[in-house]
């Protein structure tokens, strides 16, 4: 039998040891992190569903910037 | 239906958005308004919120204006390409209990990954991990029903051998079914990779091919909007 090890790396293989509720709450943990940092609940915009509507309005952050700015950019 | 379910069931997925699939009749839609005005969720876009859109397949977004739910995205559905009917994902799915004692109706997994074969790029890194999942939680004393699951949905080439060295009766019996099997008996990679990026191709036609009368509704619907128009 092949091992999840083998196929996906030890970070994923983690991923898939876990029983589905402490996958549930390992996520949790993520969105308190997210949101702590002041993430928005906001979704990208999502080019490829057949709902996206390039002409519809989106929110703008409470700050008033973009969610992702470069700060630094690095020569190529 | 969504991310939240993908990471239930072993993808890892941060949606922002919550997806549901509901039964599309009028005392259930009443509820949902209810549930619905508890979270301040305005209707977004198009199309409106009615029993008609959602029968037709169309997905109906909400935006939350409740302080602890602030800009989260709620879509509804209740009709989805190549997925069963309410009552049978209704009867097939998955009740999580969260540590808040809620609890968390979830599609199967074999809903999940019908739902998710989509023509988005992202749907299909998510199935893969998905089985993958599955097939390593299952792999040591697998049910005949996952077997068979297996062999139909699997989109990993080394699972698909590795499955088809463990069952190769099975393996004979569903080759008719799906025809890649063929690959994964002979344990050509190369072959079993370039069949499943083909079948996933073709999947995907599909979903544009079912998305497009949809498509030019919803186009219709904006323009009314736009107009002022019903």
């Amino acid at each position: 039998m092949i091992q999840p090890e083998q196929l996906v790396g030890g970070e994923w293989a983690e991923w898939y040891r876990l029983t589905p509720v402490q996958r549930w709450l390992e996520s949790e943990k993520l969105w308190q992190t997210y949101l702590a940092l002041g993430g928005s609940l906001d979704p990208e915009p999502d080019t490829q569903s057949p709902f996206f509507d390039a002409r519809a309005s989106r929110p703008r952050p409470a700050h008033g910037r973009t969610g992702v700015r470069v700060l630094r950019r690095g020569r190529v | 239906m969504g991310g939240q379910a993908c990471v239930f069931y072993g993808a890892a997925e941060f949606s922002r958005d919550t997806d549901f699939a509901i039964l599309a009749d009028a005392p259930n839609l009443a509820r949902l308004r209810k549930a619905l005005a508890e979270l301040q969720a305005e209707p977004i876009a198009v199309p409106p919120f009615a029993l008609k859109h959602l029968r037709r397949g169309h997905a109906i977004h909400f935006r939350c204006q409740h302080p602890e739910a602030l800009q989260m995205c709620v879509d509804v559905m209740s009709k989805m390409r190549g997925v069963d009917s309410f009552p049978n994902l209704w009867r097939r799915r998955t009740t999580l209990q969260i540590p808040d004692g809620e609890k968390c109706d979830l599609l199967s997994l074999s809903d999940l990954v019908q739902a998710k074969k989509t023509q988005r790029d992202k749907d299909w890194p998510m199935l893969r991990r998905l089985l993958e999942a599955h097939y390593f939680q299952n792999q040591p004393k697998p049910k005949p029903a996952q077997i068979r699951f297996w062999f139909q949905e699997l989109r990993t080439p080394e699972l698909l051998v590795d499955l088809a060295r463990r069952y190769p009766a099975i393996c004979r019996r569903l080759a008719g079914q799906r025809a890649l099997l063929v690959h994964a008996q002979s344990g050509k990679m190369d072959d079993l990779e370039q069949v499943l990026l083909a079948e996933e191709t073709a999947e995907r036609q599909r979903d544009k091919e079912y998305w497009l009368p949809l498509r030019q509704e919803l186009e219709k619907l904006r323009h009314a909007k736009l107009g002022g128009g019903s």
